[in-house]
Formats: structure tokens, C-alpha cells, sequence
């Protein structure tokens, strides 16, 4: 009788295919050390802008039947507010593009903590 | 490489201007002109408003500017006081296939159809407070009609969980004057085949000013759907 090579090829301890026996072997594939940068990634601002002044501008244009002329007080602040927001956004975006770090800021841009990161490199850890 | 040669030996007489200028200024300014441009971005865009002139003297900025090199005015930057730069954004807007003189003549034919649609009703007033009231300036009536029709939010499109919402928000300054425009050109463009661009421009100018017609019906529509999808505003920021 002939024996066909598939009986043989069962997941075997050679194999990658077998279940992994514990405890499993630790293989170091990169070094254990942190980066020597942050990323940008959670620098988003999840600020809800001028939420307020348009709940209040919604609230006047149901009552005036969306007659703009009755809401101007309500128009022009949220119109202020979004251009107050708009200028703050644009001016912090060119200083930390700029990465220029203010002295005794609390919270950091991605970019300022880079800079203060390559101005005093973490130590690197002793084996 | 030997481009770079070439560059270095071009940079080594210190006196030339290409050189020096770009190391004393790295000046990243709003460019007016298209990319493609025979003046490098070290060249400033030219001031050809009095106003603006008036306020760089104000400021004293005039002197720091006034010996860097500025590019050479286009043709439509004049100091003319004809010259108004809403009206010359409605003319490019007006525009097809760059015909701009034949854009040019119809705003201003339709501003003439304003004039005197205006003037026949000032005179048919009959009280001195009802004629106070009219306003003969096309240009104004332009500025007025494009200030009503100007939208305050904006529905964006947001996807969140498989359904796209239309989210409500603030809308740029920008934006919210191309809308007015796009707006008022569609619906003038929407007429009958007889009656020509002019005429129906100017009544939708005309209408527009008076806070009435189909521009202004069209913002207090968006307006009110944004109201009705105000619970979704939230998500703009999530």
C-alpha cells in the first residue's frame, strides 16, 4: 500500500500550524525602547465650536420664521464666535507647525514635545 | 551635478539680488497669481489700493516693503475709484470660457436695468420719505442683495455607523460668498429662453435686496434644515 504524503503533514511541533505549548518563548523582534518621537495622532481637537451661540441662533429663527433680520444679535455672535474659533485654530496650527516652545505651557503639541524630546534625548537603557 | 555647479557659482557674487533676497526672507505669502509664474515667491503680491497703501503707511510697514521686488499689477488691479472688488468677483463669477468683456458687459447692462427700474420708481414715489428710501446705487444693491443672500451654516455629510448625516456648522466667510453668488447665477439662469441674462439678473438683484425671491428662499431653506438636523451637530466634532 501506498502511503500519501498528506497523512504525514499533520500539524506537527515543527510546523507553524500546531497549537503553541506554554509557556510560549519570548523572541525579542524589536528593541524594548520607546520611541524617540510622539506622533501627531491624538493632537486632534475634538472641541465642539460655538455649539451654544448656534443653539441659540436656531432658537431664534424658529421663533422670527427663519426672518434673519429679527436675529441679528443672535447672527452676529455666532458669527464672532466662529471667526474668534477659526483665528485661535489658524494661530495655534502656525506655532506648532512652528514647534516653538512657550515657557511654562502645560499642554504640549506633538511638535513642541518633539522639539523638547530632541533638545534632551531620552537616555538610552542599559542591557 | 553640474546643475549644482552652476547654481553655486550663479549664488557667489553676493550682490545679486536672487541670491540674497530669499535667505533674508522666507516670506510665505498668499499667492495671487497661478503656479506657474515667471516671478519666483519671494516677489510680493503689488498693493494697488489706496486704502491698503493708506493703512501699510499707517503701520509703518511701508518702508520694509517698499525695497522688496513686487510682481507687476494684472490688468483688473486698479486704483480707480470705479474699482470694486465684489462687483469684479460677480464678473469673473459671470464668466464662460474667459469672455470677460462680454461678462463685464452684461453685469453692467444689468446694472443699468437696476438704475432704471429704480429711478422710474423714485420718481413714481410720491412722498419725499418713500423716495429717501430708494436706493439708486446698482453697486449697493449688489453688496445687499449678496449680503441677504449669504448662508450662515452648512450641511456636511458625515458618516457615522454606516448612515450618512447631514450635520449642521459654521460656515467660512469665503465659502458663504460663493454660495451667494453660485446661488444668484442659478437662479437667474434659471428663466425663460426669451428673456435675456440682464434683466433677470437685475430682478434677482433687486429681489434679493429686498430680502424676498429665490436666493433668499434658498438660504432660509438650507437654514431650516440645518435647524431640523441640529441634534446630529454634535457629530462635526466627534
Amino acid at each position: 500500500m501506498r502511503l500519501h504524503p498528506i497523512l504525514f503533514a499533520g500539524p506537527s511541533q515543527k510546523s507553524a500550524r500546531a497549537p503553541q505549548r506554554e509557556p510560549v518563548p519570548f523572541k525579542m523582534l524589536l528593541p524594548l525602547e520607546l520611541k524617540k518621537t510622539v506622533s501627531g495622532k491624538g493632537d486632534k481637537l475634538k472641541e465642539a465650536a460655538c455649539m451654544q451661540e448656534m443653539a441659540v441662533m436656531f432658537a431664534c429663527f424658529k421663533k422670527s420664521e427663519f426672518d434673519q433680520q429679527q436675529c441679528l444679535k443672535e447672527v452676529a455672535a455666532f458669527k464672532g464666535c466662529y471667526k474668534e474659533y477659526s483665528e485661535r485654530m489658524s494661530s495655534q496650527r502656525e506655532l506648532g507647525k512652528k514647534g516653538i516652545l512657550v515657557p511654562g505651557e502645560k499642554k504640549l503639541t506633538h511638535r513642541q514635545l518633539n522639539q523638547l524630546l530632541k533638545s534632551f534625548p531620552p537616555k538610552k537603557s542599559v542591557k | 551635478m553640474a546643475n549644482n555647479i552652476r547654481n553655486i557659482n550663479k549664488c557667489i557674487p553676493r550682490n545679486s539680488l536672487s541670491c540674497i533676497v530669499p535667505r533674508l526672507l522666507t516670506v510665505q505669502q498668499y499667492r495671487e497669481y497661478a503656479r506657474p509664474t515667471s516671478f519666483p515667491d519671494f516677489f510680493q503680491n503689488p498693493i494697488f489700493r489706496k486704502e491698503d497703501q493708506a493703512k501699510l503707511i499707517e503701520s509703518a510697514e511701508l518702508p520694509k516693503i517698499a525695497a522688496l521686488p513686487v510682481r507687476p499689477p494684472a490688468v483688473y488691479q486698479t486704483s480707480s475709484a470705479y474699482h470694486d472688488p465684489l462687483v469684479n468677483k460677480v464678473i469673473n463669477h459671470v464668466m464662460e470660457m474667459g469672455k470677460k468683456q462680454m461678462a463685464r458687459n452684461l453685469v453692467e447692462k444689468a446694472f443699468e436695468n437696476i438704475k432704471r427700474s429704480q429711478i422710474e420708481r423714485y420718481h413714481l414715489a410720491s412722498t419725499p420719505e418713500a423716495k429717501a428710501k430708494i436706493e439708486l446705487d446698482p453697486k449697493k444693491i449688489l453688496h445687499k442683495a449678496i449680503e441677504n443672500a449669504k448662508p450662515l451654516l452648512i450641511l456636511q455629510p458625515i458618516k457615522r455607523g454606516g448612515i450618512t448625516y447631514q450635520v449642521p456648522g459654521p460656515i467660512t466667510e469665503k465659502r458663504s460668498l460663493f454660495l451667494a453668488i453660485k446661488w444668484l447665477l442659478e437662479a437667474t439662469n434659471e428663466k425663460e429662453r426669451t428673456v435675456h441674462f440682464p434683466e433677470q439678473f437685475a430682478w434677482e438683484l433687486l429681489d434679493a435686496a429686498n430680502n424676498t425671491g429665490k436666493v433668499v428662499k434658498r438660504k432660509q431653506d438650507l437654514h431650516r434644515q440645518c435647524e431640523a438636523n441640529r441634534a446630529y451637530a454634535h457629530y462635526r466634532w466627534q
